[in-house]
């Protein structure tokens, strides 16, 4: 393999093509849907934070198909998913002494996801 | 993994102290680091989450105490390792070296 | 070793640090003019001035913030602010109604080519632990004081998508030039731990 040079910097970090998949993946959920988060405690890396897990929220919205990192870290595979932004009040993920308003958005993959009852 | 950067809620960790008009870097090992980083990620041994996760597996009480750009620098040499691509030896070895050509 | 130099030495990190680029450069594997141009980017070249930009310019022209809300990779790459780190944006307006705050609880994830790369205090364990538990706790140490009917909106980046916050355009703004309001913006008022400057409050140049 050969170092990158320094006339190739620019080009390769504006060039960057992110974590979007060009391909379709059926969506398990759509925007309004309720979803309650996996308990999962995996041993490799995951991007689900300890503080969501089992937590029923809201799909926002789709944002398109990514690479699924918990299977890129693992081995590379890129394993592509839909990828949701996801809402959950204040109060779900704290308690009822949490504010009564305020939420809390973030960014889930299919495989984080189930149906709410 | 449930590892020490999973910190979303934790308590006890005192308050956030912004530094007003703080620089990019406040150290030059700080520059080589994340220049280093970026640099060998470019090589195409690992990809991104993988960077993430060879920082995450530090234990717990060592990713509190260190400074961000140390857990990059505890990263990219677990990275660096693992793909073979630098040996432990040749790391200990090179910083004895450059330890005592320093202090001469 | 010598038992007679009281040179205080190296910290471990230091020298590793420059054991890694020495063996790295006698491998081949990394060129130190691109270890410069990397960081001549990110020091000098890419930084919160560049969201600045992007923000007066909504504030100025209603085209273009209709633009930036609805498909904002487009409306940032009009600017030339593309590339790593920021290559599927979302863009957050405040309102009257509603404030947003941006933080990655599990390490560091920002929108490096409208900010540059994030300060200490976002990646450091206070705000990732405090923020998503605690917004009103952390805006009043950033000496933001919000009322209880306004919603708050915090944005945990887990995956790849980064966030920017549109600030609400200060009063008494009205006639001023993309340049002048652009000097309003602050980089916080950006990831929603600060609002922008007041005219009053700056100095006017020249």
């Amino acid at each position: 393999m050969r170092a990158l040079k320094a006339e190739n910097v620019k080009k390769i970090l504006q060039q960057s093509k992110g974590a979007r998949v060009d391909v379709d993946v059926p969506l398990k959920f759509k925007s309004g849907d309720r979803v309650l988060t996996r308990n999962i405690n995996p041993l490799g890396h995951t991007r689900l934070p300890r503080y969501a897990r089992g937590r029923q929220g809201v799909i926002d919205q789709h944002h398109g198909v990514f690479i699924f990192p918990d299977t890129h870290a693992a081995n590379g595979d890129k394993n592509p998913q839909n990828l949701y932004s996801v809402r959950f009040t204040a109060r779900e993920l704290w308690g009822d002494s949490a504010s009564e308003t305020d939420k809390i958005y973030m960014d889930l993959w299919d495989d984080y996801l189930e149906p709410a009852n | 993994m449930n590892g020490g950067h999973d910190l979303g809620g934790m308590h006890g960790l005192g308050p956030i102290n912004p530094e007003p008009n703080e620089p990019v870097f406040h150290e030059e090992w700080e520059r080589r680091c994340f220049a280093l980083t970026l640099a060998c990620g470019f090589l195409g041994e690992w990809n991104l989450d993988m960077s993430r996760r060879a920082r995450e597996r530090m234990h717990p009480a060592r990713y509190l105490e260190t400074s961000y750009y140390e857990h990059w620098l505890i990263g990219l040499q677990t990275l660096l390792v693992e793909t073979g691509l630098i040996t432990e030896e040749e790391i200990a070895r090179r910083m004895g070296e450059i330890g005592a050509e320093e202090t001469d | 070793m010598s038992d007679h130099h009281e040179h205080a030495h190296l910290p471990d990190t230091v020298l590793r640090v420059k054991a890694l680029e020495s063996l790295l450069v006698e491998k081949g594997l990394v060129d130190p003019a691109a270890l410069d141009e990397l960081i001549d980017t990110y020091e000098h070249k890419v930084g919160p001035r560049n969201g600045a930009r992007v923000v007066a310019r909504a504030w100025s022209n209603a085209d273009y913030k209709t633009r930036l809300l609805q498909n904002p990779s487009a409306a940032l790459a009009e600017l030339g602010f593309t590339g790593r780190q920021g290559e599927d944006m979302v863009v957050l307006e405040n309102t009257e109604k509603v404030h947003h705050m941006v933080v990655c609880t599990l390490c560091s994830c920002y929108p490096w080519p409208v900010l540059g790369l994030p300060p200490v205090w976002y990646k450091s364990a206070p705000y990732r632990a405090r923020a998503v538990m605690d917004p009103r706790g952390v805006l009043k140490e950033f000496g933001v004081s919000l009322s209880d009917e306004i919603e708050i909106r915090i944005w945990d980046s887990t995956a790849e998508v980064r966030y920017l916050v549109l600030p609400m355009r200060p009063e008494g703004t009205e006639g001023m030039d993309e340049e002048s309001l652009a000097n309003l913006v602050t980089r916080n008022s950006m990831i929603g731990t600060g609002l922008p400057l007041s005219p009053h409050q700056i100095a006017h140049q020249k």
